[in-house]
């Protein structure tokens, strides 16, 4: 009894500093995430001249929300690229999304369920893609573009998205499959289903939340490649953001809350999607790194 | 009436069937539908370039990329490489990138979790906050930590100058002692989170039971961090520790648009360096050798890599 | 309903046997339990039937159907699963009319059906639910209803009582019973307990290792195991077997022990031990045909007491002879305590033996 109460009261007492220094090192940890995000928007609130200061202002004396209307506005050269860099960005990631989907879910069901023969080699090769850096594929995927005349497309764009985007699609997608039981596919196929009925009917409509959060995965990937874009794409009106917002950087006139203001208008919508949908964000990520 | 039918012990235990591979590879045919559009597409995407850059690694071809022109010159590409000081420059700045990078990332994603683990009013704006880093684009967060590191108007030289810590402005990127580092601090705060989310659902597996009984036992914290904690948190940690590293491994992003590695090479590591060679100097034949190297050494990497993720997967029952 | 008929069924994982040549029939109408240890081959047996898996070798007819390489929606069955498998997106009354769907039964049709199958297991009332709003129990009702609306050629269970709380486990038994006799439903149950086994079913098929080792009435598998698996695995407490040595003195064989006590035997089990392979013979007995003895009475033999459970009505105590553990049972009024010396006498007419190199029961030749 006496041991429970002292242990109680050590565990109480050592506690205590660990809940502060918990604490102080969260504070220092979100000071030092959020501090790079907070500059970029108040620096997209200044003028040239206002960014262009020793010491810098912490406030801007005149914040105002130009860059932005430049940004948006279609009249000027600026937003009607701008406007098409990010409408660019939306058509291509979002195919690349669709892409990906469609052709993971089944491939993602057979390598939870199925037991086929070469099945372990097929899913380490997809696994071990995810390992390999996009400059590995580069070159040879160059010289295909280029023979398939796709260059300056955005059909080169959605074709090599699917090196990472379905992968990594795949993998998500199984460890969703893993965890629906898979008596209610043996009862489906008991009540009358064929096996692809008792997928379609049964587990399809259970996995909704694994293919959300594959879309996202996905998006998000899409949304923010920049290697291949970079090589492919030459052509501003092909362009996607990633690529597009250098025209504000330039080593010797960097427009910087210009630029400011473009990295913050890109970041928007993967945020809010990302904030939007955490929770199946977060649990697709780590099913299949943590057995419960 | 009782009847026998088999009997452990005395029952000669028949011959295996042996199945054939050819038959069983017949009987799973239509298993091998679900899988062929992913496949297809993987063979003319993936496949496809692997192949070609193996060979192009063979060969010597001209800056127009005129495939039709191309030589064979055997292992001249490999010869290059492995002769040049260069690589070895850029392969020790590799692993201190990679190394550094993936130790802050993973530590300060640890404390973070153990921070967050506890249930607290705001914990779940927080967690939400701390992630964004890892959603925006790496192009993003280059411009702005190119932004904050700038040599005259930079934010952080200003605030290290008004504190009093510094007299004036430090050139952080183009210097070429620093923007290794100054880059893999970008790295660590754009990455930290992942280890953050992933050690927190690991964390999610420690059984609040064996805590308990450790604290009754006796346990200080940090003990009980240690002996109970820590041990449950090792499956999931290898896995991390291992997307970190190949992740860090195969960073383009970065310094590409921070420093295009330099200055003078200062901040070059291996992607940079092929991406320099392929389409900054057209050396193709160069480029695909070092992309074959690197391949060798993802292999070895990637065989740990596969299992920690596939651990456990054959259990799973099949239909 | 129909007969089910297992013909040489096997199912082997390359060297490993899950099931090894199993023949059983199911008649028409008849409760057969599946029962044995986990592992025993139980499921994968069930799962054959169901044509969930396929098999290495053997056939499986259903009426008189070979359903052998039929897919499982051909094969005209229901099954009720441990996990019950309701279809979570689903309420009760869309999993009630899935398999009536799936048959393109017309919609009237199917709600005449749902609504009958709903009365029957009295969960009308819980229709537009989803499975999650439901408890255990209510779980395991729909999943019965959904096997009784298609009414298939034969039910499989497959431990559909394991997951449910004790009292009501009890109480869900009887009514699956009672839904056997009132369908006259050919059912196949598996179950790793043997009380389950024993109460509920017409026979039971005793599984271990892959093996079939006995199918008879729950009665005849009790009162006549064919070998120490059974014995040991039917009936509770569990059978108690001491393993020791026969021997020839003069006109009697004795039992010996290698403490030195000896048990004489009478004629009959005298040439049930002397028909053994070896020597060694294995004595068994239930508590209920053991009496235990504060003095040596001819007959008896030496042991020691080691726990006592009282229940009330009856007292149970574990006995050591021999060095194994002997299960009895005494009136609650004799008392006994731990390391109490005593004398246990075992009844000559309904005592096993068993051969201690085979682990068959041995028998008098007819």
């Amino acid at each position: 009894m006496t041991a429970i109460t002292e242990a109680a009261v050590t565990q109480r007492k050592g506690a205590g500093g660990w809940r502060w220094s918990g604490r102080i090192f969260l504070l220092l940890l979100l000071g030092f995430t959020v501090m790079p995000m907070i500059w970029m928007f108040i620096t997209s609130l200044k003028t040239g001249f206002a960014a262009m200061q020793y010491p810098p202002q912490w406030w801007p004396s005149e914040p105002t929300l130009e860059n932005y209307w430049r940004l948006i506005d279609p009249s000027g050269s600026v937003g009607r690229d701008f406007v098409q860099y990010f409408l660019n960005s939306v058509w291509v990631s979002t195919l690349t999304t669709i892409l990906a989907v469609v052709v993971a879910v089944p491939a993602a069901y057979a390598f939870s369920r199925f037991r086929f023969p070469g099945r372990t080699f097929l899913f380490f090769a997809v696994l071990l893609r995810n390992m390999f850096p996009a400059v590995v594929f580069l070159v040879p995927l160059f010289i295909l573009m280029k023979a398939l005349g796709l260059v300056n497309t955005h059909g080169s764009l959605i074709l090599t998205y699917l090196t990472f985007g379905l992968p990594l699609a795949i993998w998500l997608l199984k460890g969703f499959y893993d965890n629906i039981p898979v008596q209610l596919e043996q009862a489906a196929r008991i009540d009358g289903a064929t096996r692809f009925q008792a997928f379609f009917l049964i587990v399809m409509p259970l996995s909704t939340p694994g293919i959300i959060a594959t879309s996202i995965y996905s998006f998000i990937g899409a949304w923010n490649e920049y290697i291949y874009a970079y090589t492919f794409l030459t052509r501003h009106d092909q362009m996607t953001l990633p690529v597009g917002i250098q025209r504000f950087f330039s080593e010797n006139a960097t427009d910087w809350p210009g630029l400011m203001a473009a990295t913050f208008m890109m970041s928007i919508p993967v945020v809010v999607l990302f904030l939007v949908l955490q929770r199946y964000f977060v649990r697709a990520l780590t099913e299949g790194a943590v057995k419960h | 009436m009782s009847t026998v039918q088999g009997q452990a012990i005395f029952r000669d235990v028949p011959e295996p069937k042996r199945v054939g591979l050819r038959q069983k590879v017949w009987n799973s045919r239509f298993d091998y539908l679900y899988v062929a559009p992913a496949i297809i597409v993987m063979l003319i995407v993936i496949g496809y370039p692997i192949y070609y850059t193996i060979e192009l690694s063979f060969f010597n071809t001209p800056a127009s990329l005129a495939l039709s022109a191309k030589q064979f010159n055997g292992l001249d590409n490999y010869v290059t490489i492995l002769t040049s000081p260069i690589f070895w420059k850029v392969t020790w700045q590799t692993v201190v990138w990679t190394v550094v990078s993936t130790f802050f990332a993973f530590m300060i994603g640890l404390g973070a979790a153990l921070a967050l683990h506890r249930e607290f009013a705001g914990r779940g704006v927080l967690r939400a906050i701390l992630l964004i880093p890892w959603v925006v684009s790496a192009v993003a967060a280059s411009y702005v930590w190119k932004w904050l590191y700038h040599s005259d108007f930079g934010a952080i030289s200003a605030m290290l100058t008004q504190v009093g810590l510094v007299d004036k402005p430090i050139n952080f990127i183009d210097n070429t002692s620093t923007s290794l580092y100054a880059l893999i601090v970008v790295n660590v705060w754009k990455e930290f989170s992942f280890a953050m989310i992933m050690l927190m659902a690991g964390l999610q597996t420690v059984p609040d039971t064996l805590l308990r009984a450790a604290q009754v036992d006796g346990a200080s914290p940090w003990q009980r961090f240690w002996h109970v904690t820590f041990p449950h948190l090792r499956g999931v940690s290898m896995v991390t520790l291992l997307l970190l590293a190949v992740q860090n491994f195969n960073s383009f992003i970065i310094p590409w648009i921070m420093t295009g590695g330099g200055p003078a090479g200062s901040s070059d590591i291996w992607i940079t360096h092929i991406y320099q060679l392929a389409f900054g100097r057209q050396r193709w034949g160069v480029a695909s050798a070092y992309a074959v190297i690197l391949f060798i050494v993802m292999m070895v990497l990637g065989y740990f890599y596969v299992r920690a993720l596939t651990k456990g997967d054959d259990a799973r029952a099949a239909t | 309903m129909a007969q089910v008929v297992l013909k040489d069924v096997v199912k082997n994982y390359g060297d490993v046997y899950a099931v090894n040549h199993v023949s059983l029939t199911v008649e028409d109408g008849e409760f057969v339990a599946l029962v044995g240890p986990s592992g025993c081959g139980k499921t994968t047996t069930l799962n054959l039937v169901a044509g969930l898996i396929p098999m290495s070798g053997g056939t499986i007819s259903i009426g008189d159907r070979d359903v052998t390489d039929l897919d499982p929606k051909d094969r005209d069955i229901a099954m009720v699963f441990q996990n019950y498998a309701l279809y979570p997106q689903k309420s009760v009354y869309k999993n009630l009319a899935f398999p009536l769907q799936m048959r393109k039964l017309p919609k009237d049709e199917i709600d005449k059906r749902v609504q009958a199958a709903a009365k029957t297991l009295d969960i009308v009332h819980l229709l537009e639910r989803k499975p999650r709003e439901l408890s255990g129990g209510q779980q395991q009702r729909v999943a019965l209803g959904r096997a009784l609306v298609r009414e298939p050629r034969a039910f499989l269970m497959d431990e559909p009582l394991s997951n449910l709380d004790a009292k009501l486990r009890v109480q869900m038994r009887s009514e699956i019973k009672r839904f056997h006799q009132d369908l006259n439903a050919t059912i196949i149950y598996v179950t790793h307990d043997q009380l389950e086994a024993v109460t509920m079913s017409d026979k039971m098929a005793v599984m271990n290792g892959g093996f079939l080792q006995q199918y008879d009435s729950p009665a005849n598998v009790f009162a006549n195991p064919v070998n120490m698996f059974v014995a040991s695995f039917v009936g509770s407490p569990a059978m108690s077997l001491v393993p020791l040595t026969a021997v020839t003195k003069g006109t009697d064989v004795v039992l010996a022990s290698p403490e030195g006590w000896e048990l004489p035997l009478n004629a009959a089990n005298a040439k049930k031990a002397l028909s053994a392979k070896s020597n060694k013979v294995v004595l068994g007995g239930r508590h209920s045909t053991i009496k235990v003895h504060k003095a040596q009475v001819p007959g008896s033999v030496p042991g020691k007491v080691y726990t006592v459970e009282p229940t009330g009505d009856v007292t149970f105590a574990q006995v050591f002879v021999s060095g194994a553990v002997v299960n009895v049972s005494v009136d609650p009024t004799f008392l006994l305590r731990p390391d109490e010396p005593v004398f246990i006498e075992f009844d000559q007419n309904r005592m096993h033996l068993f051969d201690g190199e085979t682990e068959m029961a041995l028998k008098l030749a007819d």
